[in-house]
């Protein structure tokens, strides 16, 4: 794929993606600042915001290998946890003033038990999420939100007040805006932008404070509509998934000659296609967007027409031609989830490729066979 | 027009010539550390058979398989879902659904009347219902390949063989031998497992016949045996060698290309 796209934004992104510590998170500990990592798009990272905490969205990236943590997981466990795991154990995470754990599934939740039991951390939290979408839930998650924030306030002796959360807030929503407007730009016929720099453009935004992160979002903008726009691809893709947060995975995609348009994935379209309303009770308008406004992931339940209509609607909007669903293996959301996609999309008469994966990259050849033959079906070869 | 289509497989390398829509020469060879070679060797081979001096007398040439970007004397490389299709289409137009069984991978396609991929399934990384699976078994049995695949050996009754892993399927098979079962049950067993495996990847594209095998465990036939009981239809014989499918596929693509 030929991007001829000039952005030293762009570069910072894919090197603060590379990473798991980047010199963001560093230069923030040196001054003295605090670091939180946690897990998934549906912890309320605004409250860190609010709190002076950077919120650090915890990845496996660079990880090499499983051989510590495979003791406290068993063979039919996600390989994301895993890895996840394994660094922590190997110290790589001692950076961290806390963890902030949801129960997205039950392979994540059991990061919790393990670091309990395995290491120090000065502050260990299970954020409890429920799984309905109906008005108790929205209570629910407020009460969460509420507790997690008494317990911010009392470890890092802070206070978070109403007004910081709404700033707060606003911050996150001008990221949310300015990732929309890019995306707005993946519509044309000749976007400026790959998937795979797409990928580190938002995981990034995970790893670094959010204010820093609007300013770049800002300037890629700006490089992205002097951009000469992508032609060579044959086919216009959208990747429908999990935790993916590798762009040399977005890469062999593309390779192919696809060019990924959109997604609905962890690290992309479920993160910002909404935005948390800025009126009212702040703890009431996070619960409400997590719970009701978010596009939601499989985890959740009797939502799933919604889902499903998700998909369609971003096909349309996005003229795509092919949809990619990908999917850890052993991730019991998602599995049930394709096949529902896969029924769907032969009534719309949308192409539909199921690809499994290990969490780090592996078996390349297959995965480029498999891509090849999908794109050669799309143009009929 | 002549066309040539080079499939470098896993396994092995298969080249075909190709003239006015006549096979005019095949080759297999076992694919070596260095898919350039395999290429360049497959293709030697099929040049002499059909009496060229030169590959500059081929008009395109089409590379296919995993080592589809390493056949440098190729214009395009296809990947081998479609250069199944296509091949094993061109060989029996009737057929619908393709089953190709390498020596590493085993995919599923179900095919349009011209012979194009409408969808496809792959086995995932690992051996089970593969060529190696065979292989493998055929050692412990200490039977070859032919005994695996000769209808004699075909027992009545097939064990029972569970495992979806083939380590771990061998060692099952292991352990049937040890308590001494008849070694033609254990094999047709071996064949029905397989069978079973590739009949639930056919159930996911839907199956549509005819039905085809292609790759080199087409060979099998106590394997399209077994799989014809686990498809409840009959397996479609293909009139050419089903090992050089995807290299046919990859020349009738390369007549296309040639036309432009
Ligand atoms: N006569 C035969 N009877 C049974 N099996 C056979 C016979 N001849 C070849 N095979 C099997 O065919 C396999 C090779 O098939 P093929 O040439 O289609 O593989 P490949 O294309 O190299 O592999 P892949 O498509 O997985 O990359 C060998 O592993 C062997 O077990
Ligand atoms: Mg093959």
């Amino acid at each position: 794929m030929e991007t001829n796209i000039k952005s030293k934004t762009l570069d910072e992104f894919k090197t603060i993606t590379g990473t798991m510590i980047n010199p963001a998170v560093q230069e923030w500990k040196d001054n003295g600042g605090k670091v939180i990592g946690y897990f998934c798009c549906n912890i309320p990272d605004e409250v860190m915001t609010a709190a002076g905490i950077l919120p650090l969205r915890l990845r496996g990236t660079g990880s090499t290998g499983t051989e510590l943590s495979d003791a406290f997981y068993s063979s039919i466990n996600c390989s994301f946890p895993r890895h996840v795991f394994n660094m922590a154990l190997n110290h790589e995470f001692d950076i961290l003033d806390g963890l902030i754990v949801p129960n997205s599934c039950d392979h994540i939740r059991r990061i919790y038990d393990n670091w309990l039991r395995q290491l120090d951390i000065g502050f260990l939290e299970m954020f409890n999420l429920p799984r309905k979408v109906e008005e108790p839930q929205v209570q629910w998650y407020k009460d969460e939100v509420h507790l997690l924030v008494e317990k911010l306030e009392k470890q890092f002796g802070v206070e978070i007040t109403e007004e910081k959360l709404k700033n707060a807030i606003k911050l996150h929503n001008e990221n949310r805006r300015l990732l929309k407007q890019i995306y707005e730009l993946r519509k044309v016929d000749n976007p400026p932008i790959t998937g795979g720099q797409m990928i580190a453009v938002i995981v990034a935004g995970t790893a670094i404070p959010r204010d820093k992160y609007n300013e770049m979002l800002k300037e890629l903008l700006e490089d992205l509509k002097g951009a000469e726009g992508i032609k060579d691809h044959r086919a216009r893709l959208m990747v429908l998934g999990g935790i993916l947060d590798d762009p040399e995975y977005m890469d062999i995609l593309e390779d192919q000659g696809g060019l990924v348009v959109t997604d609905s994935i962890c690290f992309g379209t479920r993160l910002f296609w909404t935005e948390v309303s800025e009126e009212g009770d702040p703890y009431e308008a996070i619960a409400r967007y997590q719970i009701q406004q978010r596009p939601t992931c499989p985890r959740s339940y009797g939502d799933q027409p919604k889902r499903a209509q998700y998909l369609l609607d971003m096909i349309k909007e996005f003229k795509v031609d092919g949809v990619i669903g990908e999917r850890l293996l052993f991730c019991d959301s998602w599995v049930v989830e394709h096949y529902m996609n896969d029924q769907d999309l032969k009534e719309a008469g949308v192409p539909f490729l199921k690809l499994d994966r290990e969490y780090i990259l592996s078996g390349k050849g297959q995965l480029r066979t498999r891509v090849q033959a999908f794109l050669e079906m799309l143009g009929g070869k | 027009m002549i066309v040539g289509g080079c499939d470098i497989g896993s396994t092995t390398g298969k080249a075909v010539i190709m003239k006015d829509g006549e096979i005019i020469a095949s080759t297999i060879i076992p694919s070596t550390t260095k898919p350039e070679e395999t290429a360049r060797m497959a293709m030697d081979e099929a040049l002499k058979q059909a009496d060229l001096s030169s590959i500059d007398d081929l008009d395109y040439i089409v590379g296919t398989g995993y080592g589809r970007l390493k056949v440098q004397f190729a214009k395009e490389n296809i990947s081998e879902i479609s250069c199944h299709a296509r091949g094993a289409h061109w060989m029996s137009p009737t057929v619908r659904t393709v089953v190709d069984i390498g020596g590493q991978d085993c995919k599923v396609m179900s095919i349009s009347d011209e012979g194009k991929v409408v969808e496809f399934v792959m086995n995932d990384r690992c051996a089970a219902g593969t060529g190696r699976f065979f292989e493998g078994m055929a050692r412990v049995l200490h039977c070859g390949l032919d005994g695996i695949s000769s209808l004699e050996n075909q027992g009545a009754e097939p064990s029972t063989i569970t495992s979806q892993c083939s380590v771990f399927a061998e060692s099952e098979v292991v352990t049937l031998i040890n308590e001494g079962s008849d070694l033609k049950n254990i094999i047709a067993g071996i064949n029905n497992s397989v069978s079973g495996r590739l009949n639930s990847m056919v159930r996911k594209v839907g199956l549509v016949e005819d039905v085809a095998l292609t790759g080199g465990c087409a060979k099998n036939a106590g394997l399209a045996k077994a799989l014809e009981k686990h498809l409840k239809v009959s397996v479609k014989q293909l009139p050419h060698d089903p090992q050089i499918a995807g290299a046919v596929g990859a020349a009738l693509i390369a007549v296309e290309k040639a036309a432009g």
